[in-house]
């Protein structure tokens, strides 16, 4: 709690190793979450563990085996970034040379070998986020937890920096714990999504398993749209249509069988029909659209009856292809 | 009709036939790249890697320089000038060290900022006004040492270990404690708390197994400690220089060593009082320029307010608002000094207490209210 405002309600959740985006709007809760991790937030009532570790007890021994790049700036812009980076280490209690060490190596990690003895108030927000993430896996952590860590950043800062947390996992074996709220950072990297929204879980699971709550297929028709979507209505299948593209929930196999069947009947040529892939943005929708707040995991969803939203069409997709 | 299709091994005849592709016509095929006359060395997969491509991983990339990306570490990307290196994790897995040690590393980093690199960085008139001041600070020695090699009877005597002199050297209005000791503490303390407060560097403490009682206590070790060096370690040098230089033997330690101590316990609490102030200050704001000019606000300032009133009213009471006052009085009483001041010793010292306990107080509340973020 902070103050009389309820910062996270009835959350239990339990994370993995590997990648996990931590997904929320702005103001969700995910920076309240964080520092309950590290130990930072007294809890009012629950407890939790951290690398075996207990929340409320051992936020020093917490802290001490997780690397965190928060999102804004803490830098001292005065100092040259191997410096900086070398007394991050000294505060986890590395000593001096080996700080100095270490810090050259992770600087060159981030694509800083040649800067680092810049001053960094010389730096892009591309460098300076680079420096961050460099203070942060100095001592090698076993959870890495970065807080919005694109933010800000051009196109060719934001690739080098998700390509460089993917290798952390992929190749360093580590944990990460990404809290953006830019969808498609987190699909980029993580395996795995909780999803806060208001303070509260909504969801959580491995993205592929929460994706498939929403699985639809996608149908370019010519000759007779309406027609179509009639017939579709018809059938049952309550079909999502923007000009010649349509979705439909996709019910099972049978499904594909049945639209072809319809267009048949119907007489409506089927140029392209496909699984849609739900970008993780659609999956927040349909959580809000037909769950509310209450979801705890994928099972939840999946028992839900799943109701027709608007279609959001692909702008890169619909339309001059026929 | 089934001899126009070739089979599998027709496929492989002109291989199975001629034996191994000509070697030379192959490597013709794929096209060297040119190497410019101006190259300089191969990156790790062959490509050239020129001069410019050097000074622009080294410097940005020209002009542009605050546009510059960490590009030059893709991995293993082979752009125009040739592939870089390689980025490869590598991982550490060395001691930790205790809390004491990473006490020990904010302590140093404040204090050796002032003379050497890498630490924090402390603005050069600061340090400039520092060491300025450590050496007025020892202009009593200076004077002694001129009385002994002019070999002025006068000087040496003036300047000489005396009641007068040891709490001169502490808590002299003028000149030390008017235009050197509070503006020495006003530079350090402006940015110590309230920088971390608004550059979010608080979050590079919190973040990590620092505690803010920690966080504060080394933030006020490290003030203490440049004030000691400034105010003690200099009556420290001035006592034992002047037993040196004036030849009284060290017998006279004896005589005057109790004043020492007590000059030195008074510097004691000049120190601690003027620290806990002055992190106070600090710690409620959220820039370096307010906490300093508050901090030298309320020393001079309580002064002259309490000496204005005091002439109006004939009361020296008032005085008790003022810390340099309060710490005069107590080190008059430490010293056997006549007291300048007429209400009892022991007032200005409680008061000392409730000032320094305040101001801890508004210091731990204020840095454990310290969020992660810049605030």
């Amino acid at each position: 709690m902070y103050g009389p405002h309820v910062a996270l309600d009835e959350m239990s959740l339990k994370i993995n190793s590997g990648a996990t985006g931590l997904l929320g709007p702005n103001g969700a809760g995910k920076s309240t979450l964080i520092k309950t991790l590290l130990g930072l937030i007294q809890l009012t009532s629950g407890d939790g563990k951290v690398l075996g570790y207990d929340i409320r007890t051992d936020g020093d021994k917490i802290r001490q085996l997780i690397g965190y790049m928060p999102e804004y700036d803490c830098l001292t812009l005065e100092m040259d970034a191997v410096h900086q980076v070398k007394y991050c280490g000294e505060l986890i209690g590395m000593n001096t040379n080996v700080a100095m060490q270490r810090s050259h190596e992770v600087l060159e990690y981030v694509g800083l070998r040649d800067q680092r003895y810049r001053e960094i108030s010389t730096f892009s927000t591309g460098m300076m986020q680079a420096t961050k993430l460099a203070c942060a896996i100095i001592h090698d952590p076993d959870l890495l937890i970065c807080d919005e860590p694109t933010n800000g950043l051009d196109s060719k800062a934001r690739g080098f920096m998700l390509d460089t947390l993917f290798q952390i996992v992929k190749q360093g074996d580590r944990s990460i714990l990404m809290s953006s709220h830019l969808m498609e950072d987190v699909e980029r990297i993580c395996d795995r999504i909780v999803m806060i929204h208001k303070g509260k879980l909504i969801a959580q699971g491995k993205i592929e398993d929460l994706k498939a709550i929403d699985r639809e297929i996608e149908i370019w028709v010519w000759g007779g749209a309406s027609k179509m979507e009639d017939a579709l209505h018809k059938a049952g299948l309550t079909p999502r249509r923007t000009g010649r593209v349509m979705r439909v929930v996709r019910q099972d196999e049978t499904t594909y069988d049945l639209v072809l069947e319809l267009a048949a009947k119907t007489g409506v040529q089927i140029r392209r029909m496909e699984d849609y892939e739900p970008s993780l943005e659609d999956l927040f929708l349909v959580i809000m659209d037909r769950l509310g707040y209450g979801v705890k995991s994928s099972a939840d969803l999946l028992k839900a009856q799943a109701q027709p939203r608007a279609v959001a069409p692909s702008p890169s997709r619909v339309g001059g292809e026929f | 009709m089934d001899d126009d299709i070739p089979g599998v091994n027709d496929l492989f005849d002109d291989i199975l036939e001629g034996g191994a592709p000509d070697s030379a016509a192959s490597e013709s095929a794929v096209e060297e790249p040119q190497t410019p006359t101006d190259a300089e060395f191969m990156g790790e997969k062959g490509g050239v890697v020129t001069g410019r491509g050097r000074m622009e991983a080294a410097f940005g990339s020209g002009d542009g320089d605050e546009t510059a990306t960490a590009q030059v570490a893709q991995v293993a990307s082979e752009a125009t000038g040739g592939t870089l290196f390689l980025q490869q994790y590598r991982p550490w897995r060395g001691e930790l060290n205790t809390r004491w040690v990473r006490n020990w590393a904010i302590l140093r980093y404040h204090v050796y900022g002032l003379f050497s690199k890498g630490h924090k960085p402390w603005p050069m008139m600061t340090k400039l006004i520092i060491w300025s001041v450590l050496i007025l600070s020892i202009s009593d020695l200076a004077m002694l040492a001129i009385g002994a090699i002019s070999g002025e009877e006068m000087i040496g005597r003036l300047s000489g270990i005396s009641r007068g002199n040891l709490y001169g050297h502490v808590l002299s209005f003028w000149f030390r404690n008017a235009c050197t000791y509070p503006i020495v503490t006003a530079l350090i303390i402006g940015g110590m708390i309230s920088e971390d407060r608004r550059n979010g560097t608080s979050a590079l403490y919190f973040s990590r197994p620092i505690n803010r009682r920690d966080y504060a206590a080394m933030k006020f070790l490290s003030v203490a400690l440049i004030l000691t060096v400034v105010v003690l370690v200099t009556l420290s040098v001035y006592y034992l220089g002047a037993i040196l230089v004036g030849g009284e033997g060290w017998s006279y330690v004896v005589d005057t060593g109790l004043l020492f101590v007590g000059a030195f316990a008074a510097g004691v609490l000049l120190v601690f009082t003027y620290t806990s102030i002055g992190l106070a200050l600090s710690s409620v704001s959220s820039g370096k320029f307010f906490p300093a000019v508050a901090f030298i606000g309320i020393i001079l300032g309580t002064k002259l307010v309490a000496f204005l009133i005091s002439s109006l009213f004939n009361s020296s009471a008032i005085y008790l608002l003022s810390p340099y006052d309060c710490l005069a009085h107590v080190g008059q009483w430490m010293l056997g000094l006549n007291h300048t001041y007429e209400h009892p010793a022991s007032w200005s010292l409680v008061m000392l207490l409730v000032m320094n306990a305040v101001s801890l107080y508004v210091l731990t509340a204020r840095v454990s209210s310290l969020e992660v973020t810049r605030e």
